[in-house]
């Protein structure tokens, strides 16, 4: 990454993927977050690595929504620190964190149910369009020409996920298994530096599960773009995610590959609910 | 507009993204601005042209501002009959006490109203909804409590009513009901089409993404408080146009009352029987709640030959409440849904499958 010379130290832990360790993007540092008296996270500190598929599983109501939503600017922490290619944004709104190149699709997928799936997909345009309002009302010179431009991007997207057949419905129409693959097609047009993926497969059958990981793998490894994803469907997370981070109750239990992940009795213990609360 | 596509398939997405992309939409387009422009104009009676034309004319202008705040953006205003009023009294201020052109005053008209419309929607960024809609409300008693009080809008005439001077657009004397027709019809197809690109490129989306789901919109980088003033303020610019052309081509003797909270529902009704988040619906609901005492009274007079005022006008009522009713519960997109399934269904007939 060009600018990892400007990080400071590397704050994770020492990790435990031999050899290679890619410079984080995004670094979490201490988040701690509380409703009332519910602490959502506790002390969260963790990297998301550029390039990597990061995978964020624990049991229901273990804190990752909530991780998401911190990230994006949705909640403010009480104490901690995101930092994004080195720099310091804990604060950012979330149309900042937009701009910063985040996107993200939601658990009970939040789309734009009115619109069409293409507008859906342009509207993940949105940090790419600066024409005016005026220009805007006469869809003339410069803001025809960029809306042309974001056409084009946004049908490549839609070639990638096989929606053509969809692509004027309006997605409140749609099934929800698409209605998914929308969601990740509009957080796609926003080609993201960082894409948060909320239970992608929640809710799919087999063959539709198959196909979300077949698109997210490719958007890893042929556009390149750093993922983390909470998945409850083990064999998913085991089979696309490069790092796994474990949350339960609010804290970070556990951290590392898929093989290490599986066979870690605190993982396991959180799992299989055999502490008392 | 209900013809096939046959094979026309566009090359580019420039052609794809045109507002009619078939063929027959635009002839259909072509068609209906002649009539408008030329044939109305020539076979229309000054009744026709006047109380139903014109008046078709300007509740659309209004209806179709409103639609922008509400159907496009999601954030209701029960206020829009008093942001006509703000464009009336603007658009007489400026031309009894400026002098200046016409055009200039509705424009002006427009933009003090998306001035005050501006104001009123300050709290949207911290309240929603109900709070909001109340807000709204609000902007509505205080803006009619304002033209009724203070002779100063009114040039010193009492209680805010007045009489709008005549108008003279570059040696073109705007006096008869025909010309007055044409005024109108001009401003409106002009705003009309504005609207449509608006809606259909990145600003409106914004509007739409936030209607749908203001989270995920922030998150997509809407900022939601400028989206949502810039909503406020181009709904208000329309409806001060429209109240100016109330005023200006419509009324000629104009009373505070003109613009009382009645009319901001009869707006609301307009737009929600004509289909939310359309622009084409603000027209179908215009037209439909401009028709509709007509139709009644028509359709009465059938039956009966006394005197039936009283029970027109309630029937009248009745008849509006109940067919927003039926359009909430039944079909939220209104008129021009229905239009557009009626449409799908004769694109693929006789073989639908
Ligand atoms: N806005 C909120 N207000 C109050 N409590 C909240 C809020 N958001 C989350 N919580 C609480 O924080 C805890 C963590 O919730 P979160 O949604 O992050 O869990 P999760 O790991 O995503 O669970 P699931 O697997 O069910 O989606 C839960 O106890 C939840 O009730
Ligand atoms: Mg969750």
């Amino acid at each position: 990454m060009a600018n990892s010379t400007a990080t400071t130290a590397q704050s994770g832990p020492p990790s435990s993927v031999a050899g290679n360790v890619k410079p984080a993007l995004m670094q979490l540092e201490e988040i701690e977050l509380s409703f009332g008296g519910l602490t959502a996270l506790n002390r969260v500190s963790l990297d998301i690595r550029s390039g990597e598929i990061l995978g964020i599983i624990g049991p229901n109501g273990a804190g990752k929504t909530s991780l998401l939503n911190v990230i994006n600017g949705v909640y403010r922490p009480q104490k901690g620190r995101i930092l994004f290619q080195g720099q310091d944004r804990t604060n950012y709104r979330p149309h900042q964190v937009a701009a910063q190149g985040v996107a993200r699709t939601f658990q009970n997928v939040g789309l734009f149910k009115g619109m069409t799936t293409l507008d859906n997909l342009l509207a993940g345009r949105k940090s790419f369009i600066h024409t005016n309002f005026f220009l805007q009302a006469l869809y003339w010179g410069p803001a025809l020409k960029t809306e042309v431009a974001q056409r084009e991007k946004v049908e490549q997207i839609i070639d990638f996920l096989e929606i053509q057949a969809i692509r004027n419905t309006p997605v409140g129409t749609l099934p929800y298994g698409l209605q998914k693959r929308v969601e990740l097609g509009r957080a796609l047009a926003a080609e993201p530096k960082l894409l948060l993926l909320d239970e992608p497969m929640a809710g799919m059958n087999l063959e539709e599960k198959e196909d979300m990981s077949r698109f997210i793998l490719d958007a890893n490894e042929e556009l390149g773009y750093t993922i983390a994803l909470i998945e409850h469907d083990m064999g998913v997370v085991m089979d696309i995610c490069d790092r796994i981070v474990v949350l339960d109750y609010g804290s970070k239990i556990a951290e590392g590959t898929p093989d290490e992940i599986r066979n870690n009795p605190d993982v396991i213990r959180a799992y299989l609910g055999t502490d008392e609360n | 507009m209900i013809f096939r596509e046959n094979g026309q398939y566009a090359a580019t997405y420039a052609k794809d993204m045109r507002i009619f992309r078939l063929r027959e939409d635009r002839v259909a387009v072509a068609v209906l601005l002649v009539v408008a422009f030329v044939v109305v104009p020539l076979v229309a009676n000054d009744y026709w042209l006047s109380s139903i034309f014109t008046l078709f004319l300007i509740f659309s202008l209004a209806a179709l501002g409103l639609n922008l705040l509400t159907g496009y953006c999601g954030q209701l205003s029960l206020g829009h009959a008093a942001f006509m009023a703000v464009g009336a009294y603007a658009a007489f201020n400026f031309a009894v006490r400026l002098e200046t052109p016409v055009l200039f005053n509705f424009i002006g008209a427009g933009l003090v109203t998306a001035a005050a419309g501006f104001v009123f929607a300050l709290p949207s960024l911290r309240i929603k909804g109900f709070y909001l809609a109340v807000t709204t409300l609000s902007a509505q008693f205080f803006i009619e409590w304002l033209f009724v009080s203070f002779s100063w809008f009114s040039a010193g005439s009492m209680m805010g009513a007045i009489d709008t001077p005549p108008m003279r657009i570059l040696g073109w004397a705007v006096e008869t009901p025909r010309d007055k027709y044409l005024l109108t019809l001009g401003v409106v197809t002009v705003l009309a089409l504005l609207a449509k690109n608006l809606t259909r490129g990145e600003i409106g989306r914004s509007w739409m993404a936030i209607r749908d789901l203001d989270v995920a919109a922030e998150i997509m980088g809407v900022r939601l408080f400028p989206y949502k003033l810039l909503a406020f303020a181009v709904s208000s610019f329309y409806a001060g146009v429209a109240g100016a052309l109330y005023a200006f081509c419509y009324l000629g003797s104009v009373e505070v009352t003109a613009f009382e909270l009645a009319l901001s529902f009869r707006l609301l009704g307009m737009v929600i029987i004509g289909g939310l988040g359309t622009i084409m619906g603000s027209f179908l609901g215009a037209g439909f709640i401009v028709l509709l005492p007509i139709f009644i009274s028509i359709t009465v007079a059938a039956f009966a030959t006394r005197g039936l005022t009283d029970f027109l006008s309630n029937l009248e009522l009745i008849v509006f409440g109940g067919l927003i009713i039926f359009f909430l519960i039944v079909e939220p997109y209104g008129l021009a849904r229905l239009w557009h399934t009626t449409k799908e269904k004769l694109r693929l007939w006789p073989f639908p499958y």
